[in-house]
């Protein structure tokens, strides 16, 4: 059965249920306003419905099942749990129990990360984690200096340099990034690297990036192992608000939305609210500047009509820039000579690698939509560059 | 009128209408739609002819025993683009168009979809949901076990917190799909997590709740426990059917009001501790970078908000004639509690009316409301609407808020919008700021 003895949920809610009672439930009459004071707020600074007399404002509430067991399921075993269970947790309270916190033992080195990232990242990622790919940036540089830039705001000023958010400047906690390589990364054939190589990239993440741990630079010779990925402290630990460390940190976060001006939030009675003159004096009409973002796909149209039959052959240079530019751009990009080394095994095997996909990064037919006999003409394509 | 006299028109009708053919269909291909109900020569040909579906047989009723939507609506669909896109659209986002959305329900194929790792297309024979950590009786459920639970069928909005969030330094898109059409709405059904607690036992010490899927990503997302003993769901049914592979088959996470993110696709696993995990998608983004420095993070609830969504840029006011009554329409929502009002300003802001609210107003939930207008041929005008809910939040001015968030927050942008009606009854995406 439910316990109640969660005293720290159960002390809010129940005065939010006797103070929500009266003004909003029970009926059809229109929501009421309350003024979020005397605790009939929830966790994100709103209201909750709480279920009375089998009614939850206009739905009603079937509650029999209360008090009755269902007993659905069964108990994993332990080898599955140890399966699923591959979260690594930042560990403020985990780190007195190790296997609670997720992260294995194992290690890797700087030089390992970097042969890993080449062979399996760099294509979307960028030299050095410098993204342009389309995916993300890892690294713009120093981590304790880029972190000094998350004041940047460009407010009044487009011009000005705005705020650099990658892993090093940004994150705070170093485990979200062991966490989402392992059972993440790469991308298009994720949950595929061993605890070790994880390690390996991790420590390269963090040299790239320029970080020390426990006083030591993560320079290229560095070898990462559970103990030292422990010690790391993430520059922008400290940067983010409301405070979740701890074992009892919900009090601080109800108590951060219940202040509007925390979040950017306004509260007015509906009788207090600004009818005329609201706008401020100095306030003008910004309009769109250019065309905009206006490359949407499909086109925008209102137009009823019927569709245009689709043609029967693939525009290989629209699938190219759709399908493969984003990795194959930078890496065997069409009519590229580095082709030579691949076309010399045979042209089958390369149709063949394309279509089944392989260990070094190409995922089985680019991710593409296409049938075996198009995603040749693809291939032909690349090669030749025509 | 008798039968015989009936067929002879037809006849003479059918005669008439072939010799004027080529005249109609020199405009039908000039691209004037039959739409446009004008009267060429004795009559609108919509009327004067026949029409080539009314006089044969239609499909047999085993056609599309699951249906579609008419050919002719096939430019009423979700959108891309590739400014919002990464890895080969894996990690994209595909939205709604509001412009054509009507009532509070959104049809499951224009449902706006996000993914992390692309759309996963999950056997639900091989689903496997675990609930395990903190609780007194961790289980693995079958999606069979899962739908045995007492249910409940809720309508919410989804929204994902950057709706808008490309806008905060200035308008970019003149499209309300694009601007406004990060969200859409259901009618879900599914189970709380509560009533599967309530079997389960939850430990007392027990805080926060993580959600995994069960995609490439493992997108994930922690919860506190206040939330998943509230009205938080794990749900199947989407508009009284299955949920579509782009909203998470066959199960997903709901958590009423706040951030589409959390409300976990695919899902495989909930485990419950004591401390929050610091997921990807919960400190790489979905975090609010103030001007302090300083991020919010664990920023749950989409805040009060609303849009004019008719007219658009989309389908704007061009072709009204002087005088018309027309409805000025919008939606409204408040992931915090239920729509109470919402106010319209013709002028940008400066001053308010209220407008009315139509149908069904409910808790987290998209509201419509309009208000009519007799049009004036040339008038210019700025549509400014300010929704407020019961939890006693009114939309900011953009002033407002980026006096607090500033502009490089990304997410949870809810100032009032604003539409600019020309001269020519063309409408465009503004901003009024300072």
């Amino acid at each position: 059965m439910f316990k109640l003895d969660r005293k720290l949920i159960i002390s809010t809610s129940v005065a939010a249920i006797a103070l929500l009672g009266v003004g909003c439930v029970g009926g059809e009459s229109a929501p009421t306003f309350s003024d979020g004071v005397n605790g009939n707020i929830s966790i994100d600074g709103g209201v909750s419905y709480p279920t009375i007399n089998g009614k939850s404002g206009n739905y009603f509430v079937n509650e029999s099942h209360i008090g009755r067991a269902i007993n659905n399921g069964r108990v994993p075993t332990d080898a599955e749990e140890a399966k699923w269970n591959t979260d690594v947790m930042a560990g403020y309270v985990y780190n007195e129990d190790p296997k609670a916190l997720g992260l294995p033992e194992g290690e890797g080195s700087v030089e390992e990360g970097e042969a890993l990232y080449e062979a399996q990242c760099v294509m979307c990622h960028g030299d050095f984690g410098s993204g342009g790919g389309g995916y993300p940036a890892l690294s713009k540089g120093n981590a304790e200096d880029l972190q000094k830039t998350l004041t940047n705001n460009r407010y009044q000023d487009p011009q000005a340099d705005g705020p650099t958010r990658v892993f090093g400047s940004y994150w705070p906690q170093a485990s979200t990034m062991f966490w989402y390589i392992r059972d993440g990364m790469p991308h298009p054939k994720s949950d595929t690297l061993s605890v070790n190589q994880t390690y390996a990239l991790t420590a390269y993440m963090l040299n790239i990036n320029e970080m020390s741990i426990d006083g030591q630079e993560v320079d290229d010779e560095y070898v990462l192992d559970r103990a030292k990925f422990l010690k790391i402290k993430m520059p922008n630990q400290d940067g983010f608000e409301p405070n979740v460390r701890g074992s009892d940190s919900l009090p601080g976060v109800r108590a951060y939305y219940a202040n509007p001006a925390n979040f950017g939030a306004h509260k007015v009675k509906p009788a207090e609210r600004c009818m005329t003159n609201c706008q401020e004096t100095n306030a003008t009409v910004v309009r769109i500047a250019g065309e905009g973002i206006s490359q949407f796909i499909p086109p925008m149209s209102i137009v009823r009509d019927l569709p245009e039959k689709k043609a029967e052959t693939i525009n290989v240079k629209e699938v190219y820039s759709n399908a493969c530019a984003m990795c194959h751009d930078s890496f065997l990009s069409p009519g590229s000579a580095e082709w030579a080394g691949y076309t010399a095994k045979g042209i089958d095997k390369v149709y063949a690698n394309g279509i089944n996909g392989t260990e070094t990064g190409m995922p089985a037919k680019g991710g593409a939509n296409l049938s075996d006999a198009n995603f040749k003409l693809m291939v032909d394509y690349l090669i030749s560059g025509k | 009128m008798n039968n015989k006299k009936s067929q002879e028109e037809t006849t003479i009708d059918r005669r008439d209408f072939f010799k004027k053919a080529a005249a109609f269909s020199a405009t039908a291909l000039a691209g004037t739609s039959l739409l446009a109900n004008e009267v060429t020569g004795e009559g609108d040909p919509a009327i004067m002819h026949h029409t080539k579906w009314g006089q044969v047989w239609g499909d047999p009723i085993t056609t599309n025993l699951y249906g579609v939507p008419s050919p002719y609506e096939h430019n009423v669909t979700r959108r891309s683009t590739s400014l919002l896109s990464s890895g080969n659209f894996r990690a994209s986002i595909a939205v709604t168009p509001i412009h054509e959305s009507q009532g509070i329900i959104t049809p499951n194929g224009l449902f706006f979809s996000r993914s992390h790792g692309g759309t996963a297309h999950v056997d639900p024979n091989e689903f496997r949901l675990m609930i395990h950590g903190l609780v007194d009786k961790p289980i693995v459920l079958t999606l069979e076990q899962l739908k045995r639970y007492p249910s409940v069928t809720r309508t919410h909005f989804i929204e994902c917190p950057a709706n808008g969030g490309q806008e905060w330094r200035g308008p970019q898109f003149n499209s309300v799909q694009f601007a406004k059409g990060f969200m859409a709405s259901a009618e879900w059904t599914g189970v709380y997590i509560k009533t599967i607690l309530e079997d389960l036992g939850l430990k007392p010490e027990a805080q926060w709740m993580l959600a995994e899927g069960s995609d490439n990503s493992k997108m994930g997302r922690t919860i506190p426990v206040d939330k998943v003993l509230d009205d938080a769901m794990i749900v199947w049914g989407q508009n009284g059917e299955a949920l579509r592979p782009e909203q998470g088959y066959p199960a997903r996470l709901l958590v009423p009001g706040w951030e589409g993110n959390l409300c976990v696709k695919w899902l495989r696993r909930l485990e419950f501790a004591v401390e929050p995990w610091y997921c990807k998608e919960e400190t790489s983004k979905y975090t609010d970078l103030k001007p302090t420095g300083k991020a919010i993070q664990h920023f749950y609830a989409n805040e009060v908000n609303s849009t004019v969504t008719s007219p658009s840029p989309e389908i704007d006011w061009s072709h009204l004639e002087d005088g018309a009554t027309v409805e000025i329409e919008g939606l409204a929502w408040s992931g915090m509690g239920t729509i109470t009002g919402v106010d319209i300003s013709f002028d940008g802001g400066k001053n308010y009316v209220e407008a009315k609210l139509k149908g069904l107003v409910l808790q987290k939930s998209w509201t419509r409301w309009s208000i009519i207008h007799t049009y004036k041929k040339g008038e210019t005008l700025l549509l400014t609407s300010r929704a407020m809910d019961d939890a006693g939040y009114i939309q900011p001015t953009i002033d407002e808020e980026t006096k607090i968030m500033g502009v490089e927050a990304v997410y949870h942008r809810n100032a009032v919008e604003t539409w600019e009606v020309t001269e020519t009854g063309k409408v465009n995406h503004v901003q009024i700021r300072s």
